[in-house]
C-alpha cells in the first residue's frame, strides 16, 4: 500500500504533468524551477506571485481604459497589453501570452468589443492559473510536511 | 598588459561583473536579476529608468553594462540606451517583448549592443560579458595586431611600405592620443561626420595626399571648429580601412559590374549581418583571440549582431560586407584610381590595373581620371542618400499617456474581484484541506474553492457569461532566430545607420572596424 508520501509525491507528478499538457504552463515554468535552490527555495512562488499582482493592476488598468466608453486610449490598453505578454512569457503562463497576442490585435484594430472581450478572458485566465499554482505548491507543502521530497517532473 | 595578461584577466572577467538591470515589470526584473546572479555577476536592480541614469551618472564606474527594458512608462527605453552610451559610454543591452525587426534596428541605431527578447532565458545572459570586454580592454590589442599584420603584409611593395608605416604610425598617434585621453579623463565631444565635413575632410586629404595624410595636416587644412585630431583620426583610420578592403577586393574581381548591387541586397540576411562591424554578437569572441569568424545567429536576435566583419578576401562578392550602397563610381582620393572609395560604399567598375597585388593602397600619381567635379558630384549623390533620411526615429515608442499610468495609482478598481489578497506563496492557507487532516489531495473540496473565482466579476460592462476559453488558447508565437527580413530596408537606412552610428559612437568604433583574417 502507497505511504502517504507516494501518494501525494503521484499526485503531484499528475498535476504538474497535466498543467503541462493543459498549456497553462510552459517551458520556461521549467526554466524558473531549475533557478529555484537551496538558496532561493521559494523563487517560483515569490516570482508568480509578484506576476499575479501585475495581472491585477495592468488588468485593472485596462479595465480602466476600457470604461471610458467613447473615448478609450487603445494605446494605454496595448501597452498593459505588452507589458502582460513580457511577464506572462517569462514565468510561462502560456495560455495568459496566447491571449495576450490576440489582445494586441484588438488594441491595434481598435475593436472595442474584442478587446473587452479579451480582458474577460485574460482576467478569467490568469485567476485560474492561480488557483492551479496554489493547488500545486499546496501539494508541495503537504509532501514536504509529510517528511517527503518534492519529485523533480520531467516534462 | 602584455597579450597574455589580458587574456588572463578576460578569463576571470566575467565573474563579478557588474550589471545594472532596469525594466519596470517586477516580475521580470525579479526573474532577471535571478538569473544574473546565477551567472554569478554582481547585479543592482531599479524599476525606473531615471533611477537609473541616477545611478550611473553619480558613479559611471560602478557599472560594466546596463540591461534595459525598451517599453518603460517613465522614460523611453531607446532614450536611455543612448544617454547610456552618450554620458557614460557603457555597453547597453535592450530587453523587449518585442521581437519585431524594425524594433532591433531601432536599438541598433541608438547604439544597442545587443537586443534581447523576452523571455530571456539564462545561456544568452552567459555571453553578455563580451559586450563590455569588446568595448574596452580589447581595443589597444587588437590595434597592435593590425600594426603587425600592416608591416608584414607590406614588405614586398616599396610603396606599400611607406603606406604601412604611415598607418603604423598614426594607429600609434591615435593609441597615443587616446591614452592621454584615458588618462585625463576627458569626455570625448561627438563628431557628427556630416556630408560637408567630409567633403572637407576628402578635400584635405586630397590635398596633402593619401600617402602623407596625417590627423594633424588634415585637421588644420579642413579648419573647423571643434574637431579634434583625434576625431579626424578616426575617421581617418576608417577611411584608409575602406580603401584597403576595396583593395583587396578589387584584387579578386577584375570585372565587376553594377549587378553587384543586386547581389548584396539579394544577400538578405546575409548582408546585413555584416553591414555593421560594430556590435558583435554572442560567442564571436572567444579567448582572446582577434580572430573573426562568422557564427550563425543564436536564439536571440543578437544573431543579427554577430556580423563578420571584415571576411578574409576570398570571400568573393562582398565588398565592404555587403555595404550596399548605390554604386558610388569614385569617391576622389588623391592619386587614387577609381575603385577607391570612401567609405561604405562598394566599387562597381573595378576594372584598375593600379591596385597594387598587395592589397594596399597604393597611391600611384594621378592617372587623369575623373576630376574633382564629377567625383563631389558622386560624393554629393551619395551623401544626399545618406543624409535624406537621417532623421532620427524619435520615441516611437514613447507613450505619450505614459504619465496616465501613474494616475491609475495602486488601488484596483472596487469591481474587480479582490478574492485573494495575501502573498502568493507555499504557506497561505487557500482553504485547502490542511496537513493535519493528511488525506489525499481532494479535487471537489479545491473546485469548490475555485468556482467564486472564475466568475467574471469585473468592470460592469464586462459582465458577460463567461465563454469558458474554447478558440482562445492561440498557440505559442514562435520568436524568429535572428533576423529574417529578406528585405534589410532600404539602402539609405542602412548608411544611415552607419552615420548615425558613426556619431553616436565616434569613439566606439575606432579600432572595431579593424579585425585579423
Amino acid at each position: 500500500m502507497d505511504t502517504l508520501v507516494a501518494q501525494l509525491q503521484r499526485q503531484f507528478r499528475d498535476y504538474t504533468i497535466s498543467l503541462y499538457h493543459q498549456g497553462f504552463l510552459d517551458d520556461q515554468f521549467t526554466e524558473l524551477k531549475k533557478l529555484q535552490d537551496e538558496c532561493s527555495p521559494d523563487f517560483v512562488a515569490e516570482v508568480v506571485s509578484l506576476f499575479f499582482e501585475d495581472c491585477e493592476k495592468l488588468i485593472g488598468n485596462m479595465a480602466r481604459a476600457l470604461d471610458q466608453t467613447g473615448n478609450v486610449d487603445f494605446n494605454l490598453v496595448g501597452s498593459s497589453v505588452h507589458q502582460l505578454k513580457g511577464s506572462s512569457s517569462s514565468v510561462g503562463a502560456k495560455r495568459v501570452k496566447g491571449l495576450c497576442i490576440t489582445f494586441k490585435e484588438c488594441c491595434d484594430s481598435q475593436n472595442f468589443e474584442g478587446c473587452v472581450r479579451c480582458l474577460q478572458q485574460v482576467d478569467i485566465e490568469y485567476k485560474s492559473l492561480k488557483a492551479k499554482l496554489q493547488d500545486l505548491f499546496n501539494l508541495e507543502q503537504q509532501i514536504v510536511q509529510a517528511g517527503g521530497r518534492i519529485p523533480q517532473v520531467d516534462i | 598588459m602584455t597579450m597574455e595578461q589580458d587574456i588572463e584577466a578576460m578569463d576571470q572577467f566575467p565573474l563579478g561583473m557588474r550589471v545594472l538591470a532596469v525594466d519596470d515589470d517586477q516580475t521580470c526584473l525579479r526573474i532577471l536579476e535571478t538569473l544574473l546572479h546565477r551567472c554569478q555577476y554582481h547585479v543592482t536592480t531599479t524599476d525606473k529608468a531615471q533611477t537609473a541614469l541616477e545611478l550611473l551618472r553619480e558613479n559611471k564606474n560602478k557599472f560594466d553594462l546596463v540591461i534595459s527594458d525598451v517599453d518603460m512608462p517613465d522614460m523611453d527605453g531607446f532614450k536611455l540606451v543612448e544617454l547610456v552610451g552618450l554620458e557614460m559610454d557603457l555597453p547597453v543591452i535592450m530587453l523587449s517583448a518585442h521581437s519585431d525587426p524594425k524594433n532591433v534596428m531601432k536599438g541598433v541605431k541608438h547604439g544597442a549592443c545587443d537586443y534581447l527578447v523576452k523571455p530571456v532565458r539564462i545561456e544568452e545572459l552567459k555571453n553578455i560579458w563580451q559586450h563590455v570586454v569588446r568595448k574596452s580592454k580589447f581595443k589597444k590589442m587588437i590595434k597592435s595586431i593590425v600594426t603587425t599584420n600592416c608591416v608584414s603584409e607590406g614588405n614586398s611593395d616599396q610603396n606599400g611600405v611607406r603606406a604601412n608605416r604611415k598607418r603604423k604610425d598614426q594607429l600609434e598617434e591615435e593609441d597615443e592620443e587616446q591614452e592621454e585621453q584615458e588618462r585625463g579623463n576627458e569626455k570625448k565631444p561627438r563628431v557628427i561626420w556630416t556630408r560637408e565635413l567630409h567633403n572637407k575632410f576628402l578635400a584635405a586629404v586630397d590635398h596633402v595626399g593619401v600617402k602623407n595624410a596625417v590627423p594633424k595636416k588634415i585637421l588644420e587644412l579642413m579648419n573647423v571648429d571643434n574637431l579634434t585630431r583625434e576625431n579626424v583620426g578616426s575617421h581617418l583610420q576608417k577611411f584608409r580601412l575602406a580603401l584597403k578592403k576595396i583593395n583587396n577586393e578589387a584584387n579578386q574581381q577584375a570585372n565587376l559590374d553594377s549587378q553587384f548591387t543586386q547581389m548584396s541586397s539579394l544577400k538578405g540576411l546575409g548582408s546585413f549581418h555584416h553591414y555593421r562591424p560594430i556590435p558583435l554578437g554572442s560567442s564571436q569572441f572567444h579567448g582572446g583571440a582577434a580572430t573573426m569568424r562568422h557564427y550563425p545567429s543564436n536564439r536571440t536576435l543578437a544573431g543579427m549582431f554577430s556580423s563578420s566583419l571584415p571576411r578574409n578576401h576570398n570571400d568573393g562578392g562582398y565588398m565592404l560586407q555587403g555595404m550596399p550602397l548605390p554604386p558610388l563610381e569614385t569617391l576622389h582620393i588623391a592619386n587614387n584610381n577609381n575603385n577607391n572609395k570612401a567609405f561604405p560604399s562598394f566599387t562597381s567598375q573595378q576594372s584598375s590595373p593600379l591596385v597594387s597585388p598587395n592589397n594596399h593602397f597604393v597611391p600611384e600619381g594621378h592617372q587623369g581620371f575623373s576630376p574633382h567635379l564629377e567625383i563631389n558630384k558622386r560624393l554629393e549623390d551619395w551623401s544626399n542618400a545618406v543624409l535624406s533620411n537621417n532623421i532620427p526615429q524619435s520615441n516611437l515608442h514613447s507613450k505619450p499617456d505614459a504619465l496616465e499610468w501613474n494616475l491609475f495609482g495602486n488601488s484596483t478598481s472596487p469591481n474587480l474581484d479582490t478574492t485573494n489578497q495575501t502573498s502568493f506563496c507555499r504557506d497561505t492557507d487557500f482553504g485547502s484541506p490542511n496537513a493535519a487532516q493528511a488525506d489525499s489531495f481532494d479535487p471537489l473540496q479545491m473546485k469548490q474553492q475555485h468556482e467564486n473565482i472564475l466568475s467574471p466579476m469585473t468592470v460592469a460592462q464586462l459582465l458577460r457569461s463567461s465563454s469558458g476559453n474554447e478558440g482562445l488558447f492561440m498557440g505559442q508565437q514562435k520568436l524568429e532566430n535572428g533576423f529574417m527580413a529578406s528585405d534589410t530596408g532600404s539602402l539609405d537606412d542602412i548608411v544611415n545607420s552607419m552615420m548615425t552610428q558613426e556619431q553616436s559612437q565616434a569613439e566606439f568604433s575606432e579600432g572595431d572596424w579593424v579585425w585579423v583574417a
